[in-house]
């Protein structure tokens, strides 16, 4: 009994002993991993760190920068060229979104507006008369130096424009007209056309300016000119020789033309080295200059031609009817008058009066 | 079909009717002859003659200011055309393959271009000119139009094929080609060939009276 | 049909120039023209890495978009050919494509650049397939031979890839995942990344991995 009861309380006595151990223990163990559990992530970069053959993939970073929208990163290349370094190119994109989708459909929408509303005002206005018809007398305008630098801008900027105008809408109307070889034969002419005749374009403009500016700065009047729309809905039609809107034709021509050349002789001339991003920049500024340029030559045509009596002759011949002077360039008129110039009626045309608009020419060197 | 025509039939039609034309016209001209000059002459007329030929080559100095257009743009023109026609690399292949068996050192492709230009900027500025100033408008004829324009054509066409890779604009080239070489003696062209002959006429006539020419 | 596409493994590419080469003496492409070209990004830098460019045969191409006449085409395997005797060599596909691949094979003043030259995938033009016109036009046609581009073929990593997209892709999901490339960007372990091939790539271990 009692080695029996002794039994029982050493079992008793063993388990409580164990108990104790095990919690003892497990007390420990929760105080060593509360203390190193932490430690945990700093090991983990310690232990990455010192991992010699784990390196962090450059591929990630690299191909961000290849990509990248701002500047693309050069590489080497064994291939010389313009360029070449370039893995991808974003710019091409922006281009291409510019000619296919902003330049050909809204040009077209500019310029076909300005046609219409040409047109449109034609209808409505009519042809205006010389006020109070011809009067016979002839007063020079535009002497033998003048038109002839204005023909020859006309006709290198018409040969341009029209060149110009089948190559950027030719794939749209011209294929389905001539086929895809027919209108390849077309494009390749205008194209060759295009980059030789360019380059005269600047020698015109050039002339063109030397010849005009005299006449085409700002003078008081012009601002209210320009504010009564030149006599259409007001009485005010006080010019000098050129009017207002003479004048900002001379002045887009001017800003819009040497664009054009300067931007032209760039895509022309690709052996400097140019590189695609220079050669597209130019494009936008080559493409929306000569669709600004083409819609205003409109009105130019317009006024020039069916929307004005007596105006056409004076680019032709050089010379206008004195009553349309009076009328549209009242001021330059009066000048003229008072120095003048204005010629009498000739007796029958001919020989004699020829040599008579020698005599009369005001501007030596003709 | 029309290249056939053009490369073939068309071509020997011109070489026959440019040559013979020519050769008609000057013989035409030295047929008609001069009335005998009795008095007795003061200067040597083939002396007169080259003296005029080579005079003529710069304006008389009291009208030289006046016609400095011309002069400018004349040279400009026709010094233009002449390379052109003579030392564009495409020419100078063809008068090898087609017409001389020999060819010479033909421009850069830039220099015949800027050539080109030049040459018709004179162009362009010479007929503006005619039809402008009323004068030279009035004793324009429409053969001088006709010339004027036809040099145009073919000076354009030209430039048109300077890709040199289609076969139909190289073609149109060389049909306006044909047609100026077939309009060519009987028109105010014959002048490239003519200038000779009558600016020696002109001066072995004034040579022999003792005029200064 | 397959949809063809050129890949390169940039962590292959040792810029030995040899797909250049062979492109060059396949193709008989005139001086100065280069269909094919090496790139290398930060040489001589930590992180060096090389890529082998030519034509990608883009879905949407630029080139195909921009050309004034039309000359481009894409046919059913996806390449992007253009038609040398339609092209007017205005170098407006130079302009949009981004990987500079359209060559000319002169540059000149007043715009002379001559027809527009660039990477057919070794298969050629619009011409009969085989032809001498075709050859001297565009090139060796090795597609309807059977053959895939030579500057592929001719690889020695094989780290340029021609041929089905999406075989390429598979081939290229295999050498990433056996190159132990973690998604977590902690980077590649080349030490521990198995070199042999898995029992799914039988064959020549070459031309898979």
């Amino acid at each position: 009994m009692r080695q029996g009861d002794a039994i029982v309380v050493d079992a008793m006595t063993t388990s409580r002993q164990r108990r104790r151990r095990y919690m003892t223990w497990s007390l420990v163990l929760l105080l060593a991993l509360t203390l190193v559990l932490p430690l945990i992530p700093y090991a983990v970069e310690y232990a990455q760190v010192n991992d010699s053959s784990l390196v962090p993939n450059p591929g990630a970073d690299l191909w961000r920068d290849v990509r990248q929208r701002d500047n693309p990163v050069m590489g080497q290349t064994q291939v010389r060229g313009v360029d070449t370094g370039v893995l991808i190119y974003k710019s091409g994109e922006d281009w291409r979104i510019f000619r296919m989708q902003w330049l050909a459909p809204y040009g077209a929408i500019f310029m076909g507006t300005v046609l219409g509303l040409t047109i449109l005002f034609y209808l409505v206005r009519g042809r205006v008369p010389i006020p109070g018809g011809r009067s016979g007398k002839k007063i020079l305008r535009f002497n033998l130096n003048q038109r002839m630098v204005h023909w020859f801008t006309v006709g290198i900027f018409l040969l341009l424009a029209l060149t110009g105008f089948i190559l950027l809408y030719g794939r749209f109307v011209l294929i389905p007209l001539l086929g895809p070889e027919g209108f390849s034969i077309t494009a390749s002419a205008c194209k060759e056309a295009h980059n030789l005749f360019g380059p005269l374009f600047l020698f015109a403009m050039l002339l063109l300016i030397i010849t005009f500016v005299k006449d085409n700065f700002y003078e008081r009047g012009d601002l209210s000119w320009m504010i009564t729309g030149g006599g259409l809905l007001g009485e005010d039609t006080d010019a000098g020789r050129f009017n207002a809107a003479q004048k900002a034709w001379f002045w887009i021509a001017t800003v819009f033309g040497l664009a054009l050349c300067i931007t032209g002789l760039i895509l022309d001339f690709a052996v400097i080295g140019q590189s695609r991003e220079i050669m597209a920049i130019s494009h936008v500024i080559h493409g929306t200059s000569a669709v600004v340029m083409t819609g205003v030559l409109f009105g130019h045509i317009y006024w020039a031609t069916a929307g004005m009596e007596g105006g056409m002759e004076s680019m032709t011949t050089g010379y206008v009817d004195a009553n349309w002077a009076e009328a549209h360039h009242n001021r330059w008129y009066e000048e003229v008058k008072n120095e003048g110039e204005i010629e009498k009626p000739s007796e029958k045309p001919g020989p004699g009066s020829a040599s008579a608009i020698g005599v009369a020419s005001p501007h030596p060197g003709d | 079909m029309f290249e056939i025509l053009v490369d073939g039939i068309l071509w020997d039609i011109a070489l026959v009717v440019f040559f013979g034309g020519i050769a008609w016209r000057i013989v035409a001209v030295f047929r008609h002859g001069m009335p005998r000059d009795l008095a007795e002459p003061r200067g040597s007329g083939i002396g007169g003659a080259i003296m005029t030929n080579i005079r003529r080559f710069y304006p008389r100095h009291e009208i030289a200011p006046k016609i400095r257009l011309h002069v400018i743009a004349g040279y400009m023109f026709h010094v233009g055309l002449f390379i052109l026609l003579f030392f564009a690399a495409p020419h100078v292949i063809f008068i090898e393959e087609h017409i001389t068996g020999f060819g010479w050192t033909p421009m850069p492709y830039w220099a015949f271009v800027v050539v080109s230009q030049i040459a018709f900027a004179g162009l362009i500025l010479l007929w503006l000119h005619r039809v402008l100033h009323p004068v030279t408008r009035l004793i324009s004829r429409t053969d001088d139009h006709i010339a004027s324009i036809l040099v145009f054509v073919v000076m354009l066409t030209g430039c048109m094929a300077l890709l040199e890779s289609f076969t139909g604009l190289r073609v149109l080239h060389r049909f306006t080609v044909e047609l100026l070489m077939i309009y060519f003696p009987f028109s105010a062209l014959m002048h490239a060939i003519m200038f000779v002959p009558s600016r020696g006429f002109t001066g072995a006539l004034f040579n022999r009276r003792g005029v200064k020419v | 049909m397959a949809r063809m596409k050129f890949f390169c493994d940039a962590e292959r590419c040792i810029e030995c120039n040899g797909c250049v080469t062979a492109c060059k003496n396949e193709n008989d492409v005139p001086w100065g023209v280069n269909r094919r070209r090496v790139v290398t990004i930060k040489d001589g830098e930590p992180g060096e890495r090389s890529l082998s460019v030519a034509c990608m045969h883009c879905s949407d191409a630029p080139c195909e978009a921009v050309c004034p006449v039309d000359c481009f085409y894409t046919t059913d395997d996806g390449l992007v050919l253009h038609d040398k005797d339609i092209c007017i060599g205005c170098g407006y596909c130079f302009y949009a494509c981004p990987f500079g691949a359209p060559q000319f094979p002169t540059t000149n003043a007043f715009g002379s650049r001559g027809k527009m030259d660039k990477c057919t995938f070794c298969a050629g033009g619009p011409l009969e397939d085989l032809s001498a016109e075709e050859k001297t036009k565009y090139g060796s046609n090795r597609l309807a031979e059977g053959k895939l581009p030579l500057c592929a073929e001719m690889c020695a990593t094989k780290a340029l890839l021609a041929g089905d997209a999406d075989v390429l892709a598979d081939i290229y999901r295999k050498r990433v995942i056996n190159r132990g490339a973690s998604v977590m960007d902690w980077g590649v372990n080349y030490q521990k990344a198995s070199l042999r091939a898995g029992r799914s790539q039988k064959g020549k271990a070459s031309s898979n991995n």
